[in-house]
């Protein structure tokens, strides 16, 4: 697969963070990451610049799909969507994969797919709710870092939240914590209300398993075994989860010519 | 869609300005006394207006200009077609509405029908029965009362009356205006298209702007033959290989065109429109001989529109159009809050599953919001279509 000392670069901005793998003789040598910031472009420029720190890109070919919300920003020889670059990151991260969940910070999708290439998928509509945004707000009024969220979810029941809507289940937490509930049961109640309402999206697509998740939430195990509650499927949480887009990119990028 | 250098034959730019520039035409014919009947729907039966020597004009409202206006009034979960609708007639912000002597609606979904009786308040509004299925026998007898009912209404208000002879006379032309209109589109046919979905779309949609029977007959035919010439002298405004898609659904045009174009800067092309803005009005023609009346009511529920039930006839229409024009895909736009729609994507998800044939339903409304998310979800269908 690709070309000998091509330099294959996929780079997946989201509305997060900007994503980057390079690829290098069919191998995947290299990951970086950084905010995206209010400069897309820039933000990608860099993320390239670091993959590429200690080649020498005049003495190679260097080919670049740019994925993600800011796609249509970023200098590249080929632009391809989120939905397709995920299905073959995740083939590639986890084999033999049917559903990837991707999880953004805006959207999330549900995809399926047979060999990393995609069968149909569903996305969310204009709501954040059920996207990466709606539990970063909840976190924050918490004061709970991403990187805690496991051992509170391990720690805690999932209470049941009434609104999906960030801005109500922000109000109605307000309330929760008034009344004395535990952060760790309030966590378990948004995780639970995140799954029902992505797996009743992916339900559309009739997933057959196994599923795997991708996107920044990707690395959390409490995330994937909500999911896999809401599914009834086996979720695989992945630990480069969050690099699916760039990766699925990059390996599109071994196969330009 | 990848770029390449082609100048527009002239007479598309009076289609994409026809709506404009009518304003004025419109004016004029007022002046001279002309009678005008505002529409919204394909099923309103134009012939009985042009019969009676009256200028019928479509109430399109493609636009979300108007909706905040509406929205002090109507539910906001409703579709845009009827809040826009609405909203340009309390605004007092569309031309035609302001010119129409006479708004005729028919009973399609019930958000409109529940709409008219609130702009019956500001202008004169006739509605239209229409039966809600086309199966069984006692549907055409109803629909031909409905229409009788129509002809003394239009008969009464503007003190005319309509002869059978004219009403013949008024069918016939709009067959011939059928006839031109569906030769401009099967130009798509070719592969690759001699236009693009967007270029097609103005035309459709400009064409119900024109109220010169002669002269919109004649800037047709130069159309067709501009395209034509073109094409032979190597014009090729759409890429070869790029996928093929037939537009199902809602009407299409105004607002909505940043589906057609979401879909077509993804490298595909719209080669049909199955919707009411495309074939749908023009694939079949009004029968000549009989009873003209009967002729029309036959016409008429045949209309392949989501709101008959069961509604076999669209299917019938988008499996021919897939066909002639050699499909890749089927896109279908939703506008929010449309019932009938959103309910009978499933009954043409399996249709065209059975046929193998990529399906894609898009939601949107009128506002720009979602352009982004257009994109990614038209892009993402596209690349499946390999
Ligand atoms: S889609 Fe149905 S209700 Fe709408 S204009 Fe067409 S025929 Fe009328
Ligand atoms: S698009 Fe649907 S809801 Fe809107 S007017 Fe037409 S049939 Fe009614």
């Amino acid at each position: 697969m690709g070309h000998q000392n091509t330099l294959c670069i996929g780079l997946d901005c989201g509305s997060s963070f900007c994503k980057g793998a390079l690829g290098l003789n069919g191998e995947i040598v290299g990951l970086a990451s950084r905010p995206t910031g209010w400069d897309v472009a820039g933000s990608a420029a860099l993320v390239k610049a670091e993959l590429l720190k200690g080649y020498d890109p005049k003495e190679s070919l260097v080919r670049v799909v740019a994925t993600g919300y800011g796609r249509e920003l970023i200098k590249a020889d080929k632009i391809v969507t989120e939905i397709t670059c995920h299905a073959k990151g995740a083939e590639l991260l986890a084999p033999q994969t049917r559903l990837v969940l991707d999880i953004g910070g805006q959207d999330y999708k549900a995809i399926a797919t047979l060999n990393g290439q995609v069968i149909s998928f569903q996305m969310n509509d204009k709501c954040a709710a059920g996207s990466g945004r709606f539990l970063e707000v909840i976190l924050k009024r918490l004061e709970v870092d991403l990187s805690q969220l496991d051992e509170f979810l391990a720690a805690g029941q999932a209470i049941t939240l009434n609104s999906a809507c960030v801005v109500f289940a922000e109000t109605e937490i307000i309330g929760l914590l008034a009344s004395g509930v535990s952060r760790a049961d309030i966590l378990g109640g948004v995780v639970a209300s995140l799954a029902q309402k992505i797996a009743s999206q992916a339900a559309r697509l009739d997933p057959t398993g196994p599923a795997a998740l991708t996107g920044g939430l990707a690395q959390n195990l409490g995330v994937a075994k909500a999911l896999g509650q809401a599914l009834g499927l086996t979720v695989r949480p992945l630990l480069k989860g969050p690099y699916a887009g760039a990766l699925g990119a990059a390996l599109i990028a071994l196969d330009i010519d | 869609m990848p770029k390449v250098e082609f100048k527009l034959p002239e007479t598309f730019e009076s289609f994409g300005e026809a709506r404009k520039s009518g304003f004025l035409k419109m004016k004029a014919l007022k002046e001279k006394g002309a009678g005008v009947v505002g529409v919204f729907c394909v099923y309103t039966p134009l012939e009985v207006f042009l019969a009676a020597g009256l200028v019928p004009v479509s109430l399109c409202s493609t636009s979300d200009e108007t909706i905040p206006e509406a929205e002090k009034t109507l539910p906001r979960n409703l579709c845009p077609l009827i809040k826009a609708s609405y909203g340009f007639a309390v605004a007092d912000k569309c031309p035609y509405m302001y010119f129409s002597d006479l708004v005729v609606g028919e009973t399609t979904c019930d958000g409109k029908k529940k709409m008219y009786e609130l702009l019956g308040q500001i202008k004169d509004v006739h509605v239209l029965n229409l039966p809600q299925t086309q199966s069984g026998q006692r549907s055409l007898p109803f629909l031909i009362s409905e229409l009788k009912a129509l002809k003394d209404k239009v008969e009464t208000a503007f003190g005319v009356t309509i002869a059978e002879a004219d009403l013949t006379r008024a069918i016939k032309e709009k067959n011939a205006e059928k006839r031109l209109i569906k030769e401009f589109y099967e130009l798509s046919q070719m592969d690759p298209p001699p236009m693009t979905g967007l270029q097609q779309l103005q035309v459709l949609f400009g064409s119900q702007f024109k109220f010169d029977l002669p002269e919109k007959l004649a800037d047709l035919r130069q159309t067709i033959d501009d395209l034509k010439e073109a094409r032979a002298k190597g014009e090729r405004p759409v890429a070869k290989g790029a996928k093929r898609l037939v537009m199902t659904g809602c009407p299409t045009g105004g607002a909505t065109e940043k589906v057609i174009k979401a879909i077509e800067e993804s490298g595909a092309v719209i080669v049909a429109y199955e919707n009411c803005t495309g074939a749908r009005q023009y694939d079949r023609e009004v029968r000549e001989d009989g009873d003209p009346w009967e002729a029309l009511a036959e016409y008429y529920l045949g209309v392949g529109c989501s709101v008959m039930t069961p509604n076999p006839n669209r299917l019938e229409l988008l499996g021919r159009l897939c066909r002639e024009f050699k499909a890749d895909g089927v896109v279908e736009m939703v506008l929010q809050a449309c019932h009938t729609y959103a309910i009978e994507t499933q009954t043409i998800r399996s249709f065209l599953s059975d046929k193998g044939l990529p399906f894609l339903t898009l939601e949107t409304d009128y506002s720009a919001g979602d352009v982004g998310q257009l994109k990614t979800r038209a892009a993402a269908f596209i690349e499946t279509l390999g």
